[in-house]
């Protein structure tokens, strides 16, 4: 029937769908919830006391203490410990009230004003209100013959201080990184931008987690229906919980069979402030240090922080090394199985004759030389990290003295091999990002196949069909090699080389249309010329 | 309409470009230098203008047409019958040449670098990632050509850089020694590369402005006679009168490359990357025919007959000739007048009938 109706009011349509799906999605959240918990306080204490009781029986670590407001009205504070400052609860909450002359049936309202001397204090009416402060660390006063109770803001719950970032180190530019503490992490992105157009918005997924998540952008920079299809997808997720950024990632990524990274994922509050800067949305989690960026591209994939802090020529050279060693990484074992069973010319002949010296004494073929050497690689550098990092110094011995040199001495690898894998691990290091450089890593199995059964040809195809992979796969609308293709020249500014910061006047084409111009033009340092006579 | 993508212009011109120069790169030195001798360089120059011609008639019947292809609009023009035969008619030519220049690929894999390789694992591999990339549609094969067009040209200039020690100059003397006869009937075979700009009738409908499809339509012929023009000298400087007996003669050329005596024998290397231009053009006809297939058959989408069409496209390069002598007597002799009589003769009448019928789109709205 839907499909009958004319084309004005399918967006009317959409919108309904839209909000029907809103509603059944907070009835599975609510549906977890008893019947009892959907009530509104009741005007008898002992009612309400028997309420919670109830709802939190075995919740060993919920503290519901009663006590007297002025000497005679009986009253109870719920919290739990561990998430509220206790201390601030004894001073600010509890001496006040149990120490204030009884003045009779005074109002929950003149109660706040009068006697609790914390700046964030709540009315709340429902069951479920009061779960939810309760389990966010605000304790909740609930008194005799009062139909409302009283959330205090005293949340208060330890977490990590804010540390270097581990998965993303810099030698020049900004040394704190998001901890697990989501107000934290809000805190840290309103330090770097002051202005009121940083905008937090924040959402909730997980039935039983309740894991909060917020989605960063900038008013007037991002393009609102961005926003709009981000809140979207984030709002249609139903499941148990939300452990981390990757977890929320799988539900609202474009293409959910791609090998390649969707989201850019960083520690560093440097990186989203520069992304949102040029239009892009951060969401981040809440107990995950990790915030992911979109829409992204592969060239966000391949930059590090680090090329924009540094003198351009420089950034433009790093850039530059990453990119043939991103190549090094995915190609040079297939290249090297290719040229060693099909393409035996290529090689010089002297190189050849020692190369053939090399191989001599092996059983294996190159093919088979090549895999057993970059799984035991990938393997090696697995262990490293799952292990304690005080045995980790281990695996490296193990690695470097057994792998590499008995295995050479030993006649079961060649020595050019271990060069070649060498390389190759190295290469995979310099990409910037973890999700990239691994995907990059895992590519090269299906090459190295290829390579062994076909060739140079081989190798090619297996080209193609990544370029086209990644020619087919968009991020949020943003197609993925953006700006090579489709090819916005005015942008390749920041792909090929890193402009100098007074060149990059406009923001990139696919995310900063809705504001293009970043900065003045015209703002190269022109030093008035002293002269020297 | 079944295609849901829009390109630029500019796209356009990356896709066309590696659909003719592909194989003609390959081709044309050689088949051109055994009719024009050392005038072998005008040819392209003469065969252009069978590009301009196709280019020409293509956009008038588009600018009748806008949003339609020529399987489409042959119906309006001419009825549904006679439409429908034109239809297949013009898909079985693509088909037929898809399967000429798959075989053309697979030959030249074959019997230059894998030669224990069976031929259909070559051609069905290339049939399997062209169709992914036909699946994904227009602006993903753009994208692609986008890629990798680039990196063709710069191995095109790379070798014709390295090679520069090596021309001779008197090779190209002297001029015109039989008059111009021999340079045209030199262009008569690259006519048949130029009149694959015919597939542009697929291409225009889907650009994301309307105008200037011609103009850059043009600009594209243009750049391939350069690009033929350069390549037909070059081999003419570097081989001289021995140009006709190589079959690919710029491959001959790569062979010849030595740097310091270390970097030698790159032409694996060209035949890797060449092989992304010619990802291009198998992906473009094979493209050509599973729209123009599902528009014949008033189909929905064109995704599910994909895999199908490559099917038989791998079939038809098995099939089309014994051997590659067979495929370059077949250029050489029946091409020409078969992709004239298919390319021009038959839009060109199309275009007549709409003329004198005054048929067009406006009109039937």
């Amino acid at each position: 029937m839907m499909n009958e109706m004319g084309k004005e009011t399918e967006g009317f349509t959409s919108k309904i769908k839209l909000r029907k799906s809103k509603k059944s999605q907070k009835k599975a959240v609510k549906s977890l919830q008893s019947p009892q918990e959907q009530e509104l306080l009741s005007q008898s204490l002992e009612d309400n006391e028997n309420k919670f009781r109830s709802i939190y029986k075995d919740c060993s670590d919920v503290v519901i203490r009663s006590f007297y407001i002025g000497g005679k009205d009986n009253a109870i504070l719920i919290y739990i410990e561990g998430l509220s400052n206790t201390q601030e609860v004894d001073d600010s909450v509890l001496s006040p009230l149990m120490e204030s002359s009884g003045e009779g049936n005074d109002q929950v309202k003149s109660l706040i004003n009068k006697k609790i001397p914390v700046t964030s204090v709540k009315e709340v009416k429902t069951v479920a209100e009061c779960i939810s402060e309760i389990s966010s660390g605000n304790p909740v006063i609930v008194a005799d013959n009062q139909k409302t109770g009283l959330a205090v803001g005293l949340a208060q719950y330890e977490k990590r201080s804010i540390d270097e970032p581990q998965a993303e180190t810099v030698v020049r530019g900004p040394r704190e990184g998001f901890v697990e503490a989501l107000s934290v992490n809000n805190s840290m992105l309103r330090r770097r931008i002051r202005s009121p157009k940083l905008k937090l918005k924040s959402m909730k997924a997980g039935k039983y987690t309740e894991t909060k998540i917020v989605i960063a952008y900038l008013e007037g920079v991002a393009d609102p229906t961005l926003i709009e299809e981000i809140t979207n997808r984030v709002s249609k997720i139903d499941v148990d919980g939300i452990m981390d950024s990757g977890v929320l990632e799988e539900f609202i990524e474009d293409d959910p069979y791609s090998p390649f990274p969707q989201f850019l994922e960083t520690e560093r509050p440097d990186v989203v402030t520069a992304n949102l800067l040029e239009g892009r949305a951060a969401i981040l989690v809440d107990g995950s240090p990790f915030s992911i960026i979109a829409p992204i591209t592969i060239y966000s994939l391949l930059q590090a922080s680090e090329d924009y802090y540094s003198r351009f020529l420089i950034g433009t050279a790093i850039r530059w090394l990453r990119y043939v060693f991103l190549l090094v990484s995915l190609l040079l074992p297939s290249l090297y199985v290719a040229i060693l069973t099909f393409h035996q010319e290529m090689i010089p002949t002297t190189l050849m004759i020692t190369v053939a010296a090399a191989r001599e004494q092996i059983p294996f073929p190159a093919l088979v030389e090549v895999l057993m050497m970059e799984i035991a690689f990938e393997a090696l550098r697995e262990a490293g990290i799952r292990l304690p990092k005080q045995v980790g110094s281990a695996v490296s011995i193990v690695g470097a003295l057994i792998i590499g040199e008995a295995a050479v001495s030993a006649g079961i690898v060649s020595a050019p091999m271990v060069i070649v894998v060498a390389i190759t691990g190295v290469a995979s290091f310099t990409i910037p990002r973890y999700s990239a450089s691994i995907t990059f890593r895992m590519l090269r199995f299906p090459m190295i196949f290829l390579a062994g059964t076909l060739g140079l040809l081989g190798v090619m195809l297996g080209i193609i069909l990544i370029i086209v992979h990644l020619a087919s796969l968009r991020s949020f609308g943003v197609p993925y090699l953006s700006p090579m293709a489709p090819m916005k020249f005015n942008e390749i500014k920041d792909v090929l080389v890193r402009a100098p910061w007074w060149k990059m006047n406009t923001r990139p084409h696919f995310t900063g249309e809705y504001n293009k111009s970043r900065q003045a033009d015209n703002q190269r340092p022109q030093p008035s010329n002293g002269g020297d006579e | 309409m079944i295609e849901k993508g829009r390109i630029s212009t500019g796209q356009m011109v990356i896709l066309l470009y590696p659909t003719v120069i592909a194989t003609a790169i390959l081709l044309v030195p050689g088949i051109t230098g055994k009719f024009a001798g050392n005038d072998m360089w005008l040819s392209p120059i003469w065969a252009s203008l069978a590009g301009c011609i196709t280019i020409l008639i293509m956009a008038q019947l588009h600018n009748r047409f806008p949003r339609q292809t020529i399987i489409q609009y042959s119906e309006e023009i001419i009825g549904k019958i006679p439409g429908k035969l034109i239809g297949f008619i013009i898909l079985f030519f693509f088909f037929h040449s898809n399967g000429l220049v798959l075989r053309e690929y697979g030959e030249f894999v074959v019997g230059n670098f894998l030669p224990t390789t069976p031929l259909v694992v070559v051609i069905g591999s290339m049939i399997f990632v062209s169709g992914l990339a036909v699946r994904g549609g227009i602006e993903v094969m753009a994208r692609s050509a986008q890629v990798f067009v680039p990196i063709v040209l710069f191995l095109f200039i790379l070798i014709v850089i390295l090679l520069i020690p090596d021309l001779e100059p008197a090779n190209l003397l002297p001029f015109f020694e039989k008059g111009l006869i021999p340079s045209l009937k030199g262009a008569i075979v690259p006519t048949t590369w130029f009149l694959q700009l015919f597939a542009i009738t697929f291409i225009l409908p889907v650009l994301k402005k309307k105008e200037g499809g011609m103009k850059w339509g043009m600009i594209t012929v243009f750049l391939i006679m350069v690009t033929l023009v350069l390549s037909n000298l070059f081999t003419m400087l570097l081989f001289g009168k021995l140009t006709p007996t190589f079959t690919y003669p710029i491959m001959e050329a790569a062979r010849y490359i030595s740097i310091a005596d270390f970097i030698q024998h790159l032409e694996s290397i060209v035949m890797a990357i060449w092989v992304s231009g010619t990802f291009i053009k198998i992906s473009v006809f094979y493209y050509v025919i599973a729209v123009g297939t599902a528009q014949l058959l008033n189909l929905q989408d064109y995704r599910p007959i994909v895999f199908p069409i490559g099917g038989l496209l791998a079939v038809m390069g098995l099939w089309t000739a014994p051997n590659l002598q067979q495929i370059q007597h077949f250029l050489i002799t029946t091409m020409p007048f078969y992709a004239v009589i298919v390319q021009i003769i038959l839009p060109l009448l199309l275009l007549i009938a709409a003329v004198i019928f005054k048929k067009n789109t406006k009109k039937i709205n």
